[in-house]
């Protein structure tokens, strides 16, 4: 049997195979582009996604442009 | 006249620059941005809303089909970690390293905290940043954000998205005058174009216009009507305006007034 874990993602809890990096996590899940992600409120550069290892629990923030002033 | 706003060792040929926030369609904020022939444009980050036409994929185009300079804020941040991190993620998506930093200290006025925008700006600084400092007008302030190495203040007039105009001119002017090399930018609060013309008049280096224009029943107008304010208030100041007199002195010459006792 294939564990799962439980990640966050802007705020929505996400089922997830484990183990996973961020980068299958990004292709399942597919955001618009461009797109910038943060992991437990710290930023990662998109470098880093192909080695990140998600944890159960961890914080994904993945956002976009948006209208701002 | 050979007048450019140097930001950074940028130079722009534009005193105006504009958000994109609450406007009522892509449209309109497409025609609000070529009226004003912004200098920049702010943007911000956000997650996605597939329901917001103004987010995502379809905004991305937007920006890019303008043309203009990006400089992404951090709204929203009230700690210099949520900034500094909001900052690093905006490098990465619109490839600029200006940053208007934001980091509010009150959630009721919007108004800047002083401890961590000093904090936040002392440390994207460090990392490479163009720091924008979205700040009050107490001068202390401005001199520390100048101190770590800020090259351009941004002092509130009145508190976001208010459209009251300058709230407290007499400190606004100081900072003008206490800061002359410094370039900057009046953001927030102002409301219709004699604003932004009054606080360029006073010798500020531009400003940035976002609810006054995107709240305004026909938006591309009252953009083209702040960038004539902000060019009338910059030639105003440029010409430098005459001496006010306590007391009345006749425009018109006396001498030979027809009627008079004169010989």
């Amino acid at each position: 049997v294939r564990e799962t874990m439980a990640i966050i993602v802007n705020g929505k809890l996400q089922p997830l195979p484990a183990p996973a990096t961020l980068e299958v996590l990004l292709h399942a899940l597919r955001p618009s582009y461009p797109f910038a992600v943060a992991l437990n409120n710290e930023f990662l550069p998109v470098a880093s996604y192909e080695l990140c290892l998600l944890s159960d629990g961890d914080s994904i923030e993945i956002v976009n442009p948006s209208a701002g002033g | 006249m050979h007048d450019e706003l140097v930001i950074y060792g940028e130079a722009y040929n534009s005193r105006v620059l504009i958000g994109t926030a609450r406007y009522e369609s892509p449209t309109h904020l497409v025609n609000a941005i070529r009226a004003a022939d912004p200098a920049l444009i702010t943007v911000s980050l956000r997650r996605q809303v597939h329901e917001n036409p103004i987010s995502g994929e379809s905004f991305w185009n937007i920006l890019r089909y303008m043309g203009r300079p990006f400089l992404p804020n951090t709204a929203g941040c009230s700690t210099a970690k949520d900034a500094i991190n909001t900052a690093m993620m905006a490098r990465e998506v619109f490839a600029t390293d200006l940053i208007k930093l934001e980091v509010i200290g009150d959630e009721t006025n919007l108004q800047p905290d002083p401890f961590n925008l000093i904090e936040a700006s002392e440390e994207l600084v460090r990392r490479g940043f163009k720091v924008f400092p979205y700040c009050t007008d107490d001068l202390v302030l401005c001199k520390r954000l100048l101190d770590v190495g800020c090259e351009v203040l941004m002092p509130w007039a009145a508190p976001i998205g208010t459209g009251q105009g300058p709230r407290n001119p007499r400190a606004l002017r100081e900072l003008r005058e206490r800061l002359p090399d410094v370039p900057l930018i009046v953001d927030a609060g102002l409301g219709l174009p004699s604003h932004a013309c009054q606080v360029m008049e006073w010798g500020f280096d531009a400003v940035l216009i976002n609810t006054a224009v995107s709240r305004s029943i026909t938006p591309a107008v009252m953009a083209g009507a702040f960038a004539d304010g902000v060019r009338a208030g910059r030639s105003g100041y440029l010409a430098g305006p005459m001496p006010v007199q306590e007391l009345a002195v006749a425009s018109t010459p006396e001498f030979g007034r027809p009627f008079s006792n004169e010989a």
